[in-house]
């Protein structure tokens, strides 16, 4: 039994984020599963670890950490093994300045469409009454109105065009800065990298037309080679749903625009 | 190494960043441009990706040997790796980890909430070219989206968020001085964002009085004193221009 405990959804996003901080690290860690899809991060019993309800937390002992950038950057101070920050502090804050991007940017984008075609349709052939109170159960209104819009299918043309936009943007963006580094925010592996590939592992395939080798040869090349390092293989281990196994998709070469499927 | 900061008056980010660097005690060269009007468009590097598609919007930037740097929390941040003297986080993983999701919030929620507030108050105007030049689609959108605004739906809502943080920060008072303990970035942060919407939002701080004496020993710091000495115009507290966006997506 370890002191760290996680309480995790798939690796992908937010949750993925500290699993795979940790797993680098090489701190073992209880796995506590919620299952998004049913819910569970709404239940009382992790309401009492996280009154707010977001996933993932993560307890050290007797104490409860949330916010998934932040409890990497936690990760990475409080236990020993590989660094995946730099030293130098303007590398460090080129590493902070692409998290948030990801964050509070390029990642709500993402997540919209994702939602859309994912998480939406996933919930939505539950009982009418139960997935109305299981709404009413979240405690942040604006995930009350996310889950809302994700369940009734009610994201507008204009939010999904906006999305779209910021997507197109933002694949062009981490091309360009990863044409210039070998990794992300700096020349080594860093947490910016780890939130990166929590954000599009997938990417070849849900964006075909935008990523793929013939036009985002440095993406592809980057999520290779996170995706062959031994900590990312466990972590996607983990996955349980089709969404998550869609990682498979960096063992093929050659992906190109009209790709077999 | 050079360094330039680019800052606007000494409100918001601007203000964050000026003081830091004065607890701090670094040397650069500091250069006041108008946020107000758009001057930060104007600038040789406002097209860099972290410059142009910078989260805080219009903020300082902070430019060491050719590189442009933004967002106010990671520049203090940044200047606090700089050298051991006068820390601004704690040194204890856990207070850091406290310290840094406090601005995360404070970023994603309250800094977009007073950027609107005080945008509705004192419109910032920047003319027909510089906004053309603005190289993020959304920040523009941001800037057409000032003209205007008297009272709507948004209005009233960024005020409950500020009305959110102050009670946030009148229970985190309970028997400490600074937010953290010790004082740190989210004071500065989080005096910053706040210090317009006294004004703006009073009933917010009526009956806040732990949160009243901490704005006044925030405001006694020499650091940011300093900063505020900065100012052009009579009151700084007036000076808003685009901030964050509004979380568009829960």
């Amino acid at each position: 039994m370890s002191d760290v405990t996680l309480f995790h959804w798939e690796p992908n996003a937010n949750s993925g984020k500290p699993m795979l901080a940790l797993m680098e690290k090489g701190v073992a860690f209880d796995s506590h599963y919620l299952d998004l899809l049913n819910f569970d991060q709404h239940r009382p019993d992790y309401l009492a670890i996280n009154p707010q309800g977001t996933i993932p937390a993560m307890k050290h002992g007797n104490r409860v950490l949330t916010e998934s950038t932040a409890i990497m950057e936690y990760v990475e101070e409080a236990f020993p093994g590989p660094t995946l920050v730099p030293r130098h502090p303007q590398d460090r804050w080129r590493v902070r300045w692409w998290m948030k991007w990801m964050d509070q940017w390029l990642g709500p984008s993402f997540s919209m469409i994702g939602w859309n075609v994912f998480v939406g349709p996933a919930v939505r052939s539950k009982d009418p009454d139960e997935l109305k109170a299981a709404i009413e159960r979240i405690p942040l209104p604006e995930r009350r109105v996310a889950w809302r819009k994700a369940i009734y299918g009610l994201f507008g043309d204009v939010e999904m065009k906006e999305s779209q936009r910021r997507v197109a943007l933002g694949i062009r963006m981490l091309e360009t800065s990863l044409g210039e580094r070998e990794w992300l925010a700096s020349d080594q592996y860093s947490l910016a990298d780890i939130n990166g590939f929590n954000l599009a592992y997938a990417l070849p395939l849900s964006q075909p037309t935008l990523s793929n080798d013939e036009l985002t040869p440095n993406i592809l090349r980057w999520l290779r080679a996170i995706y062959a390092r031994p900590a990312t293989k466990a972590c996607w281990a983990m996955g349980r749903t089709a969404m998550v196994k869609r990682v498979a998709i960096l063992e093929q070469k050659d992906i190109g625009m009209e790709r077999v499927p | 190494m050079r360094m330039t900061v680019y800052h606007g008056e000494p409100n918001g980010p601007s203000l964050t960043v000026l003081a830091a660097l004065f607890e701090k005690g670094l040397d650069a060269e500091l250069i006041h441009i108008d946020l107000a009007k758009g001057q930060r468009h104007k600038l040789p590097f406002a097209l860099q990706p972290e410059v142009a598609m910078s989260v805080e919007g219009e903020g300082p930037v902070v430019v060491v040997d050719g590189e442009a740097m933004t967002d106010s929390v990671f520049i203090a941040c940044y200047f606090d790796e700089l050298s051991q003297d006068n820390a601004l986080r704690p040194s204890d993983s856990y207070a850091r980890w406290e310290m840094m999701s406090w601005c995360r919030q404070l970023i994603e929620r309250t800094a977009p909430a007073a950027a609107f507030v005080g945008c509705s108050a004192y419109v910032p105007s920047c003319d027909p070219t510089t906004l053309a030049r603005i190289g993020s689609l959304d920040l523009r959108a941001r800037w057409q989206d000032t003209a205007g605004v008297v009272a709507d739906e948004r209005l009233a809502d960024c005020k409950a968020r500020i009305a959110q943080a102050v009670a946030k920060i009148e229970a985190r008072l309970e028997g400490s001085e600074w937010l953290m303990g010790g004082f740190s970035v989210a004071d500065l942060e989080s005096y910053a964002w706040l210090a317009g919407m006294v004004e703006l939002v009073p009933s917010a701080f009526v009956d806040r009085p732990r949160t009243a004496d901490w704005m006044k020993r925030v405001r006694a710091r020499p650091a940011v004193k300093r900063a505020l000495s900065l100012a052009r115009g009579p009151a700084p507290a007036h000076a808003w221009a685009p901030g964050p966006e509004i979380n568009r997506w829960g």
